[in-house]
């Protein structure tokens, strides 16, 4: 077991889908990173997956939680919800336009 | 003048009792009040046994307003097709616990204000990134050279 899965993480990262956006302009649409980040998550990396993709945490956070809210009913969990998810939006635009404003054009 | 004659019950077989009930002067009154809530549901009809249910679409607008925000990738498409199904199943929910608020639970009706919310905000998103690929798109076609130079190609 230990053994088996560096090696399924190697072959996850080397059969990711691949961004058609990149693909054909050469630089990173908003989702770009996300695949990389949950991999980096799921080995564990939790800071190396905050640098691919910084909204992929507090995405799975609100995921289980908005999950847990269908279920169990919480009182304000919906204007939670609300609430978290105006925050990831936020936090992918200005993760956005940082990453390509430092790091794909050329200075 | 009875509370029903104000505001006549829609779809309610009752009504078919009374066939020959006089509409048109109603109709003239110009500005008339708002619907009152305080009658009680319609009983005997769909569901409205007593027990209050839960909205129809509120739970899939939910879930489909979260899941529009990491489905931008691929020209933001899916994320505008999943926000805008979102707002609107949301909307259409609101609009139905708005008609007879007691026949639906609260929690139903939170979840649809939150899952249009959601929608919204995944589509207004949604659309600033395709506004964007679309300047860019027309930048690289008219002007390759100064794409070149502004971005880092292929490497």
């Amino acid at each position: 077991m230990i053994l088996q899965q560096p090696s399924f993480f190697d072959w996850l990262g080397r059969n990711l889908l691949a961004c058609p956006f990149k693909t054909y302009f050469g630089f990173d649409c908003p989702g770009c990173g996300l695949q990389r980040s949950i991999i980096s998550l799921m080995k564990g990396d939790l800071i190396v997956s905050f640098k691919y993709y910084p909204a992929t945490i507090p995405l799975i956070l609100l995921i289980i939680f908005t999950g847990l809210h269908l279920k169990f009913d919480f009182k304000f969990g919906a204007s939670a919800i609300k609430f978290a998810f105006l925050g990831i939006a936020v936090i992918v635009l200005i993760s956005y336009i940082y990453k390509i404003y430092n790091h794909q054009l050329t200075a | 003048m009875s509370d029903e004659q104000q505001n006549p019950p829609r779809n309610n077989p009752i009504d078919l009792n009374k066939p020959e009930q006089p509409v048109g002067p109603r109709s003239g009154f110009g500005p008339t009040t708002p619907p009152p809530f305080q009658q009680p549901p319609p009983f005997g009809q769909f569901g409205g046994m007593g027990g209050q249910q839960n909205l129809p679409n509120a739970t899939v607008a939910l879930v489909l307003g979260i899941l529009a925000l990491p489905a931008c990738c691929f020209y933001g498409i899916f994320g505008l097709i999943f926000g805008i199904i979102a707002w609107a199943l949301g909307g259409s929910d609101i609009k139905k616990y708005q008609l007879n608020p007691t026949m639906y639970t609260e929690s139903s009706y939170k979840n649809a204000k939150a899952g249009k919310i959601c929608g919204m905000i995944a589509t207004i998103l949604s659309l600033l990134f395709i506004i964007f690929f679309v300047l860019i798109i027309a930048g690289a076609i008219t002007h390759p050279e100064a794409y070149d130079r502004f971005f880092k190609g292929f490497n």
